[in-house]
């Protein structure tokens, strides 16, 4: 999987715990503010992500995200630490 | 006891039992469902099997060779709008659970039940485990939703199954992912309850309501155990957290009844886009026929204990920061905004 997949997934998963289309997700949108999500929705959101990528994910970190940006940018973070020197082996 | 099985072990409840099992040396089998949040979970050294309890073959294989089945998955409606159809979902999870269990041969189940399952009790002394309605109460869709579950799960035990009923007051502390009873602490710190109804409560640590089913799995099929904790007003208890964490009371104080009519006005018109309220109606019906509950046997036959209230909103409180359910700035100074 790709960076840009990941992306994709990131908003597809944020449109769909959120139950709206996914073109209102834009990646300068802003989680709580914007888009409405509560606790329990960004819990489901990263729980979802390291399970799917099989990535550890710190919560408590996680849960200071602010955009859908911030999001993806936090995903390639923990993807590179963990995951990065593997998926190149792939690639 | 060596293998247990936890449906419902991704909740707040669910959770904090899967720890006190594992403190306790169980080997523990947890059922997910496809969007439940399993990150907490992953961490433990838990086995995980996917089960939904809408789906009873799926719930007989993850009971396949565990000595103590978890009923702590207990239906929960959002809203208090449609009586039959919540009465109908709840009862028919049950008899899933159930059905599996006896399918599966599983030597004992310990179901997780409510306070609000409970009658009023004769005047003079608390309410207690002998204080079952006879008729499914008519003023509250939790309340009958709760009291046609235990019924199911008696059903059940007629029909051979081996269960213990586990009767918990509302539960605060870590783990609760969904916001459940602790809302009226989180809601209240943050200064977003707009109002609220006075009346009696039963808290409870949820550590305590672990504890307390682990004990009760190996008590007598057929017992029943109220684990109602702390009795406190509505009104004190906003005090006491508004003392400790700082916050606002709500600006309003609603009677029963309008209190009744608010929160279905407000339920009605969250429920198309499936938003949360600020105050549920299955809340304020619970505060509104609120008694002092007795939690003796549970105390005499399980040997339970109870945290101090104060030690338990401090837990939750903890949880609630660190997940950012409560931001890191106090919204108010304790006291600034009381009546």
């Amino acid at each position: 999987m790709d960076a840009d997949t990941r992306r994709e997934r990131v908003t597809s998963l944020i449109a769909e715990i959120l139950e709206v289309d996914p073109s209102t997700v834009r990646a300068e949108s802003r989680l709580r503010e914007d888009l409405g999500m509560d606790s329990l929705q960004s819990l489901e959101l990263l729980s979802t992500l390291s399970e799917e990528l099989r990535i550890d994910l710190e919560m408590e970190e996680a849960m200071d995200i602010a955009t859908v940006a911030d999001a993806c940018a936090f995903v390639e973070r923990s993807w590179d630490a963990q995951r990065g020197e593997a998926a190149a082996g792939h690639a | 006891m060596k293998r247990a099985l936890v449906v419902g072990g991704t909740g707040f409840l669910g959770l904090n039992l899967v720890d006190a099992l594992l403190e306790d040396g169980v080997e523990v089998r947890v059922t997910r469902r496809r969007r439940s949040v399993t990150a907490f979970l992953r961490k433990r050294p838990v086995e995980l099997v996917e089960a939904d309890l809408e789906d009873a073959p799926s719930l007989a294989r993850a009971m396949q060779g565990v000595d103590v089945v978890f009923l702590a998955a207990g239906y929960y409606p959002r809203y208090s709008i449609d009586r039959e159809a919540a009465i109908e979902t709840g009862t028919r999870q049950v008899r899933n659970a159930c059905d599996a269990a006896l399918e599966a041969g599983v030597p004992g189940l310990v179901y997780t039940s409510s306070t609000g399952a409970l009658g009023p009790a004769p005047s003079g002394r608390p309410a207690d485990e002998r204080d079952v309605p006879a008729e499914i109460p008519e003023d509250s869709v939790y309340r009958a939703v709760k009291w046609a579950m235990e019924r199911e799960v008696e059903a059940a035990e007629a029909r051979g199954l081996r269960a213990v009923t586990v009767i918990p007051g509302g539960c605060i502390g870590p783990w609760d992912v969904r916001c459940g009873t602790g809302g009226f602490l989180v809601g209240t710190v943050r200064g977003e309850l707009p109002w609220y109804v006075d009346g009696i409560v039963n808290l409870v640590d949820v550590g305590d309501v672990a504890r307390a089913h682990v004990r009760a799995a190996s008590a007598a099929p057929g017992s029943r155990y109220v684990v109602g904790g702390h009795t406190i007003t509505v009104g004190s208890l906003l005090g006491q957290i508004i003392g400790r964490y700082g916050g606002r009371m709500p600006p309003e104080r609603l009677d029963p009844g309008p209190a009744r009519e608010r929160a279905d006005s407000d339920e009605r018109a969250a429920a198309p886009e499936r938003r949360r309220v600020a105050v549920p109606r299955e809340l304020v019906d619970l505060i509104v026929t609120g008694q002092p509950v007795s939690s003796e046997r549970a105390v005499r036959e399980l040997g339970l204990g109870f945290e101090p209230l104060a030690d338990a909103l401090d837990r939750a409180h903890d949880w609630y920061r660190r997940f950012r359910y409560i931001p890191a700035t106090r919204v108010a100074a304790a006291g600034e905004a009381q009546p």
